[in-house]
């Protein structure tokens, strides 16, 4: 009886309610579009920047990541990897050796980014686009232990695969080869040769024009560090405390958002700016609403009296004009969610703004997004348009109910 | 007996004369002519040629090398620096300046690297000691301007500040000279935010016929606890030197 009598009620102005459903609507439809906006770019870069170079968490010797030297090594890289596998079996880890250096070729020579990674791994794999040639050969456990043990010692060739911007800076191509001069982690002059088995993509300009990939027992012997490694990159876990719990102190573990806190910390403001957003959107709706439905239960003052004096009860009126003002609120809830499902299906992919093409880290952010509807605000934004219109109404409803009868019959 | 090769060194080196063309040591002037005072200087330094052996030490919190070289000079445009011990790495690493141009050999990748002209200002390998010291790439009288700042009864102190068109990393160098011996005692180099990049200091002043000769050269840089020093064990001025020494297909073949 109630629903009904709301029901038809809020049909009375047709031409008001449809306004206020759109204001509604449109109110809606902004918060959930701007929110999956920024929750699915949020995913695409912490995507990027995990699956990159940084990883979901890094472990280093304590202090490297405040001040990176090439000594401070974590110097049993294995212990890690072993504690890992067994109570985080999720995770996967990759190890990185990182120095600068000097590269030359015949006539040229450049500062470079030496990178020791293991290219048995997929994702060390990932990181470079091979362009030309093909990728380091992976190395068995032990063969060069083997190939010292046979007397051998220049055991497996030395390879690198190098960003193609060094290579054309160099002049080298697959097959060349190229020099690498830098001083190693005992002071002594490390120098050797490499030859250059493939030229990739990295990901970014920066990169290309500096990196040197090596095998990271080569580089492990360039920079003279035995068997330590300056990161080990941790992917498909992100329990940097449990890691840490797990590992000897004299190791720093370290979460993605402390390796990139700009990012980190401009991902949280965007949140805020956007809540911020929110309150401001809604508090304009609930506005309008009050407006509504003022209007809609003043013009109604002598029906309502009437109602009253019929013996309706308060409690009746006020839950009365309170349904209508929640239907309006479902109504235009759905109108928006409608909306804003037909907007992120329409765009589909789009633009990533103010990330898209940049850098974090040597992270190139992509320049795309496939947009998807988040859950999270559609069930945010129901929340508060609920809140919204119980708020709208609850005055005009108050105002109402309370009205004596007679008053509100002799009411003009 | 180590000692008795370099007075024996020396000694040969003193019986060469003083140059006729080159100007005395002004000692008692208040106001040198500083060109004439640094030509002076540059030229007892250097020599017209030189071939010396020296040991550079290198410093750092973490680690202390001992390398031995020898090094050729002559004139402005040839030098040649040869590790002749070192860690097994460095052994045989050689440097060649022929003009403005500079290689390094690199013994354990056995090629010749050049070096780029904006790495000049670049640590030597790894010392305190950038490539253009070794290779006295730039010249106090040529590269540039000075001024007498202040002097006291012992020293002048000149600031040289780098001419236009020099390619010189520094700011300013603030030079202070003996009077005595027109020997450089102390130079502060200046960055170009006007910071004190590092300090070298000359001791171990030797004279050599006319010439008073710094056998040890201190270089600190402001990073805290680094420190290079180079000791001449014997140096040879002012004598012939093959120009085939400086040859570009000798480093490259490694002798």
């Amino acid at each position: 009886m109630l629903l009904r009598l709301a029901w038809r009620n809020i049909w009375r102005n047709r031409r008001r309610t449809i306004i206020s459903l759109l204001a509604l609507a449109m109110g809606v439809m902004a918060i959930i579009s701007i929110h999956s906006f920024r929750i699915s770019a949020n995913e695409v870069i912490v995507e990027a920047v995990t699956r990159g170079l940084v990883g979901d968490v890094q472990v280093h010797a304590r202090g490297y990541q405040d001040e990176p030297e090439l000594d401070k090594v974590v110097p049993a890289p294995a212990v890690v990897d072993a504690m890992l596998a067994a109570f985080v079996p999720s995770a996967r880890t990759e190890r990185r050796v990182i120095g600068g250096g000097l590269a030359s070729a015949s006539d040229a020579a450049t500062s470079a980014l030496v990178l020791g990674i293991e290219p048995e791994k997929p994702d060390a794999r990932a990181l470079v686009k091979i362009e030309r040639g093909r990728w380091l050969a992976p190395r068995a456990a032990g063969e060069a232990a083997r190939a010292a043990a046979r007397g051998d010692d220049r055991p497996p060739a030395r390879e690198a695969v190098i960003g193609k911007t060094l290579a054309n800076e160099l002049g080298v191509t697959v097959g060349g080869e190229v020099v690498l001069v830098s001083q190693a982690a005992d002071g002594s002059l490390a120098n050797e040769r490499y030859t250059v088995v493939g030229l990739g993509d990295v990901g970014n300009e920066d990169a290309n024009a500096t990196s040197v990939f090596l095998h990271i027992q080569d580089a492990q012997e360039l920079f003279a560090l035995g068997t330590g490694v300056h990161q080990i990159i941790v992917r498909g876990s992100d329990d940097a405390t449990r890691m840490r719990a797990l590992l000897d102190p004299s190791l720093e573990v370290v979460s993605w958002t402390q390796i990139i806190p700009d990012l980190k910390s401009s991902m949280d403001s965007k949140e805020r700016n956007s809540r911020l957003l929110d309150l401001i959107v809604f508090l304009i709706v609930a506005l309008g609403i009050l407006n509504t439905m003022t209007m809609a239960t003043f013009e109604r003052t002598r029906e309502l009296g009437v109602l009253a004096a019929l013996g309706t009860r308060r409690r009746r009126i006020l839950a009365m004009i309170l349904i209508e003002s929640l239907m309006l609120g479902v109504l235009g809830f759905a109108i928006g969610l409608a909306l804003a499902f037909a907007l992120l299906t329409g765009l589909g992919t789009t633009s990533m703004g103010g990330f898209g093409n940049a850098e974090f880290m040597g992270v190139r952010m992509p320049e795309t997004i496939d947009m998807t509807i988040q859950s999270g605000p559609v069930i945010k934004s129901a929340i508060i348009s609920a809140l919204t219109m119980l708020a709208g109404g609850l005055i005009p409803a108050i105002r109402a109910a309370r009205q004596n009868p007679i008053d509100a019959m002799r009411h003009v | 007996m180590k000692t008795l090769m370099v007075m024996l060194v020396l000694a040969r080196a003193a019986t060469a004369g003083e140059p006729k063309d080159l100007p005395a040591c002004p000692t008692k002037s208040d106001a040198p002519d500083l060109a004439q005072l640094l030509t002076r200087v540059e030229k007892s330094m250097q020599g017209s040629s030189s071939i010396g052996t020296v040991t550079m030490t290198i410093k750092t919190t973490k680690w202390t090398r001992t390398l031995k070289m020898k090094m050729w000079g002559k004139g402005e445009d040839y030098a040649l620096v040869r590790i002749l011990e070192g860690g097994p790495r460095e052994k045989g690493m050689m440097t060649l300046k022929r003009d403005k141009q500079l290689w390094n050999y690199l013994p354990q990748a056995g090629r010749v690297m050049k070096v780029p002209s904006g790495m000049l200002g670049d640590s030597w390998m790894g010392s305190d000691f950038t490539n253009d010291d070794l290779v006295h790439g730039t010249s106090i009288v040529r590269d540039f301007d000075a001024k007498l700042v202040s002097q006291t009864k012992a020293a002048w102190r000149v600031d040289l500040v780098p001419r236009k068109n020099a390619t010189v990393v520094w700011d300013k160098i603030e030079v202070t000279l003996d009077r005595a011996t027109c020997v450089p005692v102390l130079e502060r180099f200046y960055d170009e935010d006007g910071k004190v990049a590092r300090t070298m200091t000359f001791g171990d002043i030797r004279s050599i016929g006319w010439r008073h000769f710094p056998a040890k050269l201190t270089v600190k840089p402001s990073e805290a606890g680094r420190e290079t020093s180079i000791a001449y064990d014997s140096i040879e001025l002012d004598i012939d030197v093959p120009d085939d020494t400086f040859s570009l297909r000798r480093l490259q073949q490694g002798r």
